[in-house]
């Protein structure tokens, strides 16, 4: 028997399953010190640790967890010792004590450094450090990753397990009352993604007591039908005293409330004890596991936002280089910041989910998608639709992708379908079935219809669910196929009714070569609600779309009280911008506004539009040098003279930014080059994640002309170097904030000064001065971003 | 825990380096990050208390704990005192998550939203110490001093989380640059005395930003 059936035939033959108490708890009381590494004691302790193992075996515990919680390499830095030389004495130590009928766990904590975005550590990073922690425990039983908070870090380690081991995976994380971890992640994400990825029980742990958690493991309940799990603390912990406030009869009594979820295994967590778990198991003697009968639904989700396919929903298309020159140019130069103004707008004006295709022949689309992926989940909730015509570009984009994400697409061609469907299967998503195969298309709607159940048994098969398989039937242009557009309607509602599975339909192509194409896809859009699509690909900002979609779920009763609807209109705004800054400017001052006054006063939407109307009578250079330069001068200027303060510069410049947009995307349509007025890399040196000083600077030279290429933070020298060299830059920016990472800025420096490019560098940062700048090296040290600029215009000598 | 309510206007714009009353501009850019600010953030907070065993010539030990508080300027700033509280504090991941949404937004507001965020991890300080304050009623209390004060080193950080279990109890994590994360956070040692702790102003002998500051230049600064 192997340790997966062992572990099966436990949950099989128990009604439930009995885990362990604190290890961390019971360590102190023998005299560990607060802040001290427990898992250094499996080596001078041994004797220590099988005593509490004992402890917690006699009590009743059928699984007890070795004390390998923080035996990872970032925390065993400073220890001297190895995950190789602790991981498997924990695991000697916890068999030692216990019979067969006892099954050790191999315990994995979060790594105790949040990953990006918003920490350091990547994704990548982590998965190695959970596969060095696994791989030294394949001796345990089963592998428990537990309280943790971050499902991005989780999925790191579960990855990491299924990859490097064959045993059975529990997954816990701690939640706040607020029914969110720490991170932000809800329970519904978390057993979307965790049950995707194919974990064998998934629960909660630490942060709350048993009555505490009531509410987090009803709702897991609702969301997942795997075994669930529950490790709660006895209370919280006093500040002063450091001791917990539930006994262990009150503790068994709210775990014996628990039962009616659902729950299979049940533990405790801080503070708790020997007496806590036996207090449990005789509660719970005599009581019946109560499996729930849980119908799952179509579902995709972020950790914060999960999204039901229980109703239209919108995907944005604009993420997606096809027929969009200043899409290309932003890929080519790897401007993220464009993508994330893609999403944002398409956020703001009403999208559920964001398709995402990078698609490119000139740049390295699987690079760019990991890179945009990563990008996008750090500035929106939305959950993502992954667009590629390559099955390496999906499976490295499915990698580190954050929740359950839409896969786009698999069809009926048998290389398809063995190349995406395991990927789907693997990483736990939902996928779009295209109604093509190696025929073409089909012309009839039984023909597409035939192609669709086609892919979902071959879906089924491998064991992806039902309910992540989407159906796009295909539209065809009707200027040149008008007989093939009921088609497609037939072939969707037969797919939805029929078959059971949710629809997708790209819209627009509906109406290509015809004229008021809008018209044509808002009509042909509401065919296909009527009929039953559950995914329409628009373009949301297009404000008759996305109205369409809200007036459809409006009548057919889905909006009750037509609240989703009269938010989004009763100001009358059909859409509202954030790029048009709309909601924060003051009244627009109409009458003789110009593009200087426009610029003084912050006014972004205006600026944009007198740049427009300017275009038809200036030529560009004219409007930038003659209106857009002599305006910022003057903010700079004023700034300069403390009359306006820095966030009213950086407003000035926004919108020199907005109009430049204007002129960028007119000489692009005009066939012309953008204007540069030279090149300059900016970066974060290496440990230094705040970067909010690095992109004031960037938006200012930006403004000036000059061309930025942003590295962003946390930037090692060697990027800065080859960035320098390939872009034969003559400026390099560099930026500090922390007197800690001042190192890695004088690294990056000499890096530079060793290789000989010939470029100069600037430096800057909170914490650098004048002086020290000298020191390591700098050719200048610019004290705000205004003097960066200048820097840069001395530099290429204009 | 910890409730936000108002986000510290004057001492956000202070930050920003706006003297005088702030534009109609900068006034609506605040409503807007104000409001999705406090929507943002999760402010949260943690503390524990140590009796202090030893004034040693390599830092202050603390009794059944690890944490050594080493350099001078701590030592002064805890003279007198018999225990500390070790206190951290943060505004949450989702802060950090608005803040990069409004950096790729608009740069103006990102400067108006991280400069209010570091206002209100001071006020989710303050309301700590007044939790705090209330566990130590007959007893003075210093004002906080952070690592990177003066001498007290930064790379304290790891181990003053581990001290006050911040990982777990607030999410409080260290990068290996040294930077908490959640970005917006803080961590600080209040010293606790049975007798009146003296009057010192939390003021800019021991900061690193005082030759830079634009405040200090106006002639202003930092402390009650």
């Amino acid at each position: 028997m192997n340790k997966k059936e062992k572990f099966q035939r436990l949950l099989s033959e128990n009604e439930f399953v009995f885990l362990d108490g604190a290890m961390g708890t019971m360590l102190q009381a023998k005299g560990l010190e607060t802040g001290g590494v427990p898992e250094l004691l499996n080596l001078e302790k041994p004797e220590w640790l099988t005593e509490i193992h004992k402890a917690y075996a006699d009590a009743g515990s059928q699984i007890v967890y070795a004390n390998t919680f923080g035996a990872n390499r970032y925390k065993l830095a400073e220890t001297g010792k190895s995950v190789s030389e602790i991981i498997p004495a924990a695991i000697a130590n916890a068999k030692k004590c216990c019979g067969e009928s006892t099954l050790v766990a191999l315990d994995i904590g979060p790594i105790g450094q949040l990953l990006e975005p918003t920490g350091s550590l990547t994704f990548e990073e982590a998965y190695d450090i959970f596969k060095e922690q696994i791989e030294a425990g394949k001796d345990a039983d089963l592998i428990v990753f537990e309280t943790m908070t971050d499902l991005y870090e989780l999925k790191a380690a579960v990855l990491a397990a299924k990859e490097n081991s064959d045993l059975p995976v529990i997954c816990t994380m701690t939640f706040e009352q607020n029914m969110r971890t720490f991170t932000g992640c809800s329970v519904s994400a978390m057993a979307l993604t965790l049950e995707g990825l194919g974990v064998d029980a998934v629960g909660v742990n630490c942060s709350l007591g048993p009555r505490e958690l009531e509410p987090v493991i009803a709702e897991l309940s609702k969301w997942t039908d795997l075994p669930i799990v529950v490790k709660p603390n006895a209370g919280l912990p006093d500040p002063v005293t450091n001791t917990y406030d539930v006994t262990p009869e009150e503790f068994a009594e709210s775990a014996a409330n628990l039962v009616k979820y659902g729950v299979k295994l049940v533990g405790g967590c801080c503070g708790t004890t020997p007496d806590f778990i036996r207090a449990v198991v005789n509660r719970l003697n005599g009581m019946k596991y109560a499996k729930q009968d849980v119908k799952l639904e179509a579902a995709v989700c972020t950790p914060a936002k999960t999204v039901e396919i229980n109703q239209p929903r919108i995907i944005g298309e604009r993420i997606n280089p096809t027929g969009k020159k200043l899409f290309k140019e932003a890929l080519k130069r790897g401007d993220i910041d464009y993508i994330l103004g893609q999403a944002i707008e398409q956020i703001n004006a009403g999208a559920d989910i964001l398709d995402v295709n990078v698609g490119l022949p000139d740049i390295d689309e699987k690079e760019m998608m990991v890179k945009t992926v990563k990008a996008l989940q750090g500035v929106t909730d939305l959950p993502l639709q992954l667009d590629s015509t390559r099955p390496d570009v999906l499976e490295a984009a499915l990698r580190v992708y954050n929740g359950k994400p839409i896969v786009n697409s698999v069809n009926g061609e048998e290389g398809s379908l063995e190349a995406i469907l395991p990927l789907v299967k693997k990483y736990g998503a939902a996928v779009v079935g295209l109604t093509l195969d190696e025929g073409g298309i089909p012309k009839t709607a039984d023909g597409r219809f035939a192609i669709a159940e086609r892919i979902l048994a071959r879906a089924e098969k491998i064991g992806i669910p039902k309910r992540d398989v989407f159906i796009d039937c295909l539209t065809l242009t009707a200027s040149a196929e008008q007989a093939a557009v009921m088609e497609t309607v037939n072939a969707l509602h037969r797919v939805k009714t029929e078959l059971g599975l949710k629809t997708v339909l790209g819209v627009s192509n509906i109406s290509f070569g015809l004229p008021n194409r809008e018209l044509v896809n808002c009509n042909f859009l509401q065919m296909a609600l009527t009929n039953g699509l559950d995914l329409p690909i628009i373009n949301p900002n297009a404000a008759l779309m996305t109205g369409a979609v809200r007036a459809y779920k409006l009548l057919a009763n889905i909006d009750e009280n037509a609240s989703e609807f009269i938010a989004a209109y009763a100001d009358s705004n059909m859409t509202t911008s954030v790029s048009g800054s709309a909601a924060s400017a003051p009244a627009q001052k109409k009458g003789a506004m110009d593009l200087p006054s426009a610029i003084a006063n912050g006014l972004k939407a205006e600026g944009a539009k007198i740049t427009e109307e300017l275009l038809k009578t200036h030529d560009t250079m004219d409007i930038v040098d003659n209106m857009l330069i002599p305006a910022l001068d003057k903010a700079g200027a004023e700034f300069e003279q403390g009359k306006i303060f820095l966030p009213q510069l950086i407003m000035a410049a926004g919108v020199a930014q907005a109009a430049f947009e204007v002129i960028k995307a007119h000489m692009l349509k005009s066939g012309g080059e953008t204007v540069s007025k030279g090149k300059v890399v900016l970066a974060t040196v290496k440990g230094d994640i705040h970067d909010i000083g690095k992109n004031i600077v960037k938006v200012l030279l930006e403004n000036y002309g000059f061309e930025v290429i942003d590295l962003g933070r946390d930037v090692p020298p060697e990027t800065v170097l080859e960035a320098a060299v390939k872009y034969e830059v003559k400026l390099v920016g560099l930026s500090a904030l922390m007197t800690t990472t001042l190192g890695a800025m004088e690294d990056t420096i000499k890096l530079l000064h060793e290789k000989n490019v010939p470029c100069k560098i600037v430096v800057g940062g909170a914490v650098l001065t004048a002086d020290y700048a000298e020191k390591i090296g700098a050719d200048f040290y610019a004290k705000d971003a205004k003097e960066t600029v200048d820097i840069a215009k001395r530099v290429y000598g204009n | 825990m910890a409730g936000l309510e108002k986000i510290n206007r004057s001492e956000a714009f202070r930050y920003m380096g706006v003297s005088g009353v702030p534009d109609e501009n900068l006034s609506a850019a605040a409503d807007e990050c104000e409001v999705r600010l406090l929507s943002a953030a999760a402010p949260k907070f943690c503390w524990t208390y140590a009796e202090i065993s030893g004034f040693a010539a390599d830092g202050i030990t603390l009794k059944g704990h690890r944490l050594t508080l080493r350099g001078k300027d701590i030592a002064e700033h805890l003279s007198g005192c018999f225990g500390v509280v070790l206190l951290c504090a943060t505004l949450g991941n989702g802060t950090d998550k608005l803040l990069r949404t409004v950096q790729a937004e608009d740069m103006a507001k990102a400067l108006v939203c991280d400069a209010m965020a570091s206002a209100a991890v001071e006020q989710v300080c303050d309301s700590a110490e007044e939790e705090i304050k209330k566990r130590f009623t007959d007893k003075f209390m210093t004002w906080r001093f952070s690592p990177g004060y003066g001498d007290f080193p930064l790379d304290t950080q790891k181990n003053f989380l581990a001290a006050a279990n911040a990982e777990k109890l607030i999410g409080l994590c260290v990068s290996s640059g040294g930077i908490l994360t959640p970005t917006k956070s803080v961590t600080a040692v209040i010293g606790i005395s049975e007798t009146p702790v003296e009057a010192k102003k939390r003021g800019c002998g021991s900061c690193k930003m005082r030759e830079k500051c634009l405040f200090r230049k106006t002639g202003g600064h930092c402390g009650e």
